[in-house]
C-alpha cells in the first residue's frame, strides 16, 4: 500500500496557513521522518494524512485513490495513527487498550469476538507485551505505554502507521527499544511516518526525511541529502554539526550535534591559524559571515569595536556601522550610529520621552534621516576586508525596515568577512537566513572560557 | 505455547463467572424480597403462587385474596419500576462518564433532572393530575437537555467543557424557576406536594405509568448495551476515536438522546433521585474494571439492585414512607466508602 500527499495546504482559521504545499510519498516498508521545530506543522500534517482533518487544498491518496472517497472505517483499516502517550481517564488494561484497535473491523454495534482476542494476543506478543496484558495501562512505564499504542496500531491491521513523536518523554534505552521494534516492523513491510524532534533518530532509522519550517517543506529526500549542517542549522535556527563516518562512497552521517556559540576573543586575530585569522584567510574564496550574539549588555558592540581596531592594525580595510549605546549616568538613553569608514557619528534613536518610567516596546523612536544615512553607508562600498553591521533586530527581520541595505548585502554575498550583531532571541531567525554563519559569543568578559 | 493458549487464565475467568452470577442474582433476590416484605409480610411460596395466578388461577386458591392483590397490584409494579429506574441510572451514568471522559458526571450533567423537577412542579401547581405531572416532568427534562446541547452549538466547535458548562447553567436556570414556583405555591397544599415529589418516591406507581416507563427504558438500555464496547473508544477523546474509524460526534449525539429519554422517563415517574447514576459506575468499576463491555451490564445490574434495596427500605423502615432521595445518599455513601477502602482502583 502506497500513501501519497500532493500540495497539502491547511489552516485552522480562515486566512491562516499551517501547511504550505506539502507533498510526500511513502512506499511499503519505508520509514519517513518528519522533522521541524515546535509549531512547524508536524502534528497537523499527520492529522491531515490520517484524515482527521480535511486539507484546504491538495489531496491525500492511498494507492492513487483520494482518502475522501473512503469511509471512516475503511480509512482506519488502512492508516493508523499512534498518538503521543497520554493518560486516559479510565484505567483500561493493556489488552483492553489494544483491543480498541479492532474498532474499524467491527460493525458500529459490534463487540470483539474470539478472533479479535486472538489478533490482540498476537499484536501483544509481537511487541513483547504479553506479560503485561492485565496490567492497567495507566500504571506501566512510558516506553511500555508507547509499545501498547504501537500494538494497537498492529491490531488495527493497517499497512501505514503514523506516529506522533514516539520518543517524546522516553529515556535513551526506551527510545531505542521502541524504535528498534518500529524498525523490525517496517522490515515486515509496514510503512511508518514518524514525527520527531530527534535528527539522530532520523539518521539511524529513516529511509526518507521531510524537513518542515513554518509549514513549508525545507527539504525532502534521503537522510544524506537532508540532514546536512546547513539545512539543519536553518530548520532549527541553531548551529549544528554533522559527524560522518567513512570516506567517499561509504561516507555516512552518524550523528548530529548542536553547537554552542564559540567563545572567541578578537585578539586571536593576531595569531596565525587561529579560528579568526582562518576566517579572513578563507574569505578570499567565499564570503564569511560571523554572527555576534548574546544577551543585551554583554558587550557585543565592544567586541566588534575591538575587532575593528585590531583589523586596522593588521592593515585590513573596514566599513559598515557600529551602534554604541548612549548613557546618561547608569541609564541607556539613546543609540548612536558610527560610520566606520569616515568615523562620522550621529544620534540614531532616543528613548521615548513618555516612556522614561515604564517599559514598552518599541521603546525607541528612530530618526528616519539617520536611518537613511546608515543605509547609504552600507550601500556604497568599495572592496573592503571587513564589513560590520551593528545591529540587525526585529525591524530588519520581521518588518523589512531599518538597515535593509545591510540585509541585502548579506543576502547577495557582496562582502568578504561580515561581522553582524544579533541579539540571542533573534539568532534562530538569522541562522534560518544564513545557516552557514559562524556564531560567536559576543561577551568580552568570559576570558577564561576562551578557545584559541 | 501459543499466545492464545496463554490468554485464558482459568482463575481469572472463574472469578469473572462468580462476579457475573452475583451481579445477576443480586437484583433478582432483592426483587423477590420486595414482593415479600411490607406491613403485610407474605411468604415466598405464596408470592410465587400469586405471581403465577394470572396464568394458573387454580394455584391461588389457597392464598388469601389480599395477598394476591397486594403482590400483583401494588408490590409488583413498584418493584419493577425500581428495577427499571435503577438500571437506567446505572446505565446512563456509565455512558455519560465515558463520553464526557469524566468520572464525576452522570446523566444529570445536562440538566435533565432540574428540567423534570420544574416540569413536575409546574404541573402540580397548575394541573394536579398525576399523568400530567409525569408528562410535564418528562417533557421539561428533554427540553433542558435540548437547550444545553444546542446552546453549546452556538460555539463553532463543541468542546466537552462548553457542553458541561451549558448543562450546569441550564440546570441552575431550571433550579431557580422551580424555587420560584415553590415560593408561589400554596404552603398548605401544593408546596408539600412539590417538595415531596422533588424528594423522590415510587408510592404512586401504577401499571399504566409503568408501561410507558418500561417501553422507553428497555429500548434505551438495549441501545446503550449494544454500543457499550464503543464507549471505551469514545472515552479516549475525539481525535483518537476518529483515527480508529469511529464518528465521535454522531455516536455521542445518539447516546445523549437515548440517555436523556430514559433518564427523563425515570425521573418523571420517581421524582428526583440524585446520586445513583454518579456512584453506581464507580462501584461497577471496582467489581469488574473499567472496560465498558463488562462495566455496562454490571452498572445496570448494580443500579437495579441498589434502587430496589433503597425502595424496600423506604417502604419498611418507618410506618410512613421515607423519600428515596434521602435514602440513596444515607445508604449509598457508606457502601461506597467501604468498597473504596477495600479496593484500589486507578480511574
Amino acid at each position: 500500500m502506497r500513501l501519497g500527499a500532493k500540495n497539502l495546504n491547511y489552516g485552522y482559521l480562515p486566512g491562516q496557513t499551517v501547511l504550505h504545499d506539502v507533498s510526500l510519498n511513502i512506499d511499503p516498508g519505508e520509514t519517513l521522518y518528519v522533522l521541524g521545530r515546535n509549531g512547524s506543522g508536524k502534528t497537523t500534517l499527520l492529522a491531515c494524512l490520517a484524515g482527521l482533518i480535511q486539507p484546504d487544498a491538495g489531496e491525500v491518496m492511498i494507492d492513487g485513490k483520494n482518502i475522501r472517497t473512503f469511509s471512516a472505517t475503511e480509512r482506519a483499516r488502512r492508516i493508523g495513527l499512534i498518538p503521543q502517550i497520554h493518560t486516559p481517564t479510565f484505567a483500561y488494561t493493556v489488552a483492553e487498550m489494544i483491543m480498541m484497535g479492532r474498532a474499524p473491523h467491527l460493525g458500529w454495534l459490534g463487540a470483539p469476538s474470539q478472533e479479535d482476542h486472538a489478533i490482540v494476543d498476537e499484536a501483544m506478543a509481537q511487541v513483547g507485551l504479553f506479560e503485561l496484558r492485565d496490567r492497567p495501562y495507566t500504571e506501566i512505564s512510558g516506553g511500555e505505554q508507547q509499545l501498547v499504542l504501537i500494538a494497537r496500531g498492529l491490531a488495527q491491521k493497517c499497512r501505514i502507521l503514523l506516529m506522533d513523536e514516539p520518543t517524546a518523554h522516553l529515556d535513551l534505552s526506551n527510545q531505542h527499544r521502541v524504535l528498534e521494534i518500529v524498525n523490525q516492523l517496517s522490515d515486515q513491510g509496514l510503512s511508518f511516518i514518524v514525527s520527531s524532534h530527534s535528527p539522530n533518530n532520523a539518521l539511524a532509522y529513516a529511509d526518507r526525511v521531510l524537513l518542515l519550517t513554518g509549514g513549508w517543506v525545507s527539504a525532502y529526500g534521503s537522510p544524506l541529502e537532508t540532514l546536512t549542517e546547513s539545512l539543519l542549522s536553518s530548520v532549527y535556527g541553531i548551529r549544528t554539526e554533522v559527524i560522518y563516518n567513512g570516506e567517499g562512497e561509504a561516507k555516512k552521517p552518524v550523528a548530529v550535534i548542536t553547537q554552542r556559540p564559540i567563545s572567541l576573543l578578537p585578539e586571536s586575530l593576531k595569531y596565525p591559524h587561529s579560528l579568526l585569522s582562518d576566517v579572513f584567510e578563507k574569505s578570499f574564496e567565499t564570503p564569511q559571515l560571523i554572527l555576534v550574539t548574546g544577551l543585551s549588555g554583554v558587550g557585543k558592540t565592544t567586541w566588534c569595536t575591538r575587532l575593528v581596531d585590531l583589523a586596522r592594525n593588521e592593515g585590513l580595510t573596514v566599513n559598515g556601522v557600529l551602534s554604541p549605546s548612549v548613557f546618561k549616568g547608569q541609564r541607556k538613553t539613546g543609540i548612536a550610529l558610527m560610520d566606520l569608514s569616515t568615523g562620522e557619528r550621529r544620534q540614531l534613536a532616543n528613548l521615548r520621552k513618555d516612556d522614561l518610567a515604564k517599559v514598552r516596546t518599541p521603546r525607541w523612536s528612530f530618526e528616519p534621516q539617520v536611518m537613511d544615512w546608515a543605509n547609504q553607508v552600507l550601500k556604497d562600498t568599495g572592496e573592503n576586508d571587513l564589513l560590520i553591521i551593528d545591529e540587525l533586530g526585529p525591524l530588519e527581520f520581521f518588518q523589512n525596515k531599518g538597515l535593509v541595505e545591510g540585509l541585502k548585502r548579506l543576502d547577495t554575498g557582496r562582502y568578504k568577512v561580515a561581522c553582524v550583531v544579533v541579539r540571542s532571541s533573534l539568532l534562530p531567525n538569522a541562522l534560518q537566513r544564513w545557516p552557514n554563519a559562524i556564531v560567536v559569543n559576543g561577551s568580552t568578559r568570559s576570558e577564561s572560557k576562551t578557545q584559541p | 505455547m501459543t499466545p492464545s493458549a496463554l490468554s485464558t487464565d482459568p482463575t481469572q475467568s472463574f472469578k469473572r463467572t462468580i462476579t457475573g452470577v452475583t451481579l445477576v442474582a443480586l437484583p433478582v433476590v432483592l426483587f423477590m424480597l420486595a414482593l415479600m416484605l411490607g406491613r403485610y409480610p407474605i411468604g415466598p411460596v405464596d408470592v410465587g403462587k400469586a405471581l403465577l395466578s394470572p396464568l394458573f388461577p387454580d394455584l391461588a386458591a389457597d392464598i388469601p385474596d389480599v395477598a394476591r392483590q397486594l403482590v400483583l397490584r401494588i408490590r409488583l409494579p413498584r418493584a419493577l419500576a425500581a428495577l427499571l429506574i435503577g438500571a437506567s441510572f446505572g446505565g446512563t451514568g456509565t455512558a455519560f462518564q465515558a463520553i464526557f471522559k469524566n468520572p464525576l458526571v452522570d446523566s444529570n450533567i445536562l440538566g435533565v433532572t432540574s428540567g423534570a423537577g420544574f416540569g413536575a412542579a409546574l404541573a402540580l401547581l397548575l394541573l394536579r393530575d398525576t399523568w400530567q405531572v409525569q408528562l410535564f416532568a418528562f417533557a421539561f427534562g428533554l427540553l433542558a437537555v435540548f437547550l444545553a446541547f444546542f446552546g453549546s452549538r452556538l460555539y463553532k466547535s463543541t468542546p466537552l467543557l462548553i457542553l458541561t458548562l451549558m448543562g450546569i447553567l441550564i440546570g441552575s436556570l431550571f433550579g431557580s424557576l422551580t424555587a420560584m414556583l415553590k415560593y408561589l405555591a400554596d404552603p398548605l397544599d401544593t408546596l408539600p406536594a412539590i417538595t415531596f415529589w422533588l424528594l423522590g418516591s415510587l408510592t404512586a406507581i401504577t401499571w399504566q405509568k409503568l408501561s410507558a416507563l418500561a417501553i422507553i427504558t428497555i429500548v434505551g438500555l438495549v441501545f446503550l448495551w449494544l454500543v457499550r464496547w464503543r464507549l471505551n473508544i469514545l472515552s479516549l477523546g475525539d481525535d483518537e476515536a476518529k483515527a480508529l474509524g469511529v464518528n465521535p460526534a454522531r455516536m455521542k449525539l445518539w447516546i445523549i438522546i437515548c440517555s436523556t429519554l430514559i433518564t427523563s422517563a425515570a425521573v418523571s415517574v420517581s421524582g428526583v433521585i440524585g446520586w445513583v447514576g454518579l456512584v453506581i459506575p464507580h462501584a461497577g468499576r471496582i467489581l469488574v474494571g473499567p472496560d465498558h463491555k463488562r462495566l455496562m451490564p454490571a452498572s445496570i445490574a448494580l443500579g437495579a439492585a441498589f434502587m430496589i434495596l433503597i425502595d424496600n427500605i423506604a417502604r419498611t423502615l418507618l410506618p410512613g414512607e421515607v423519600p428515596l432521595g434521602v435514602l440513596t445518599g444515607l445508604i449509598g455513601v457508606p457502601i461506597l466508602i467501604l468498597l473504596l477502602r477495600r479496593n484500589r482502583t486507578g480511574w
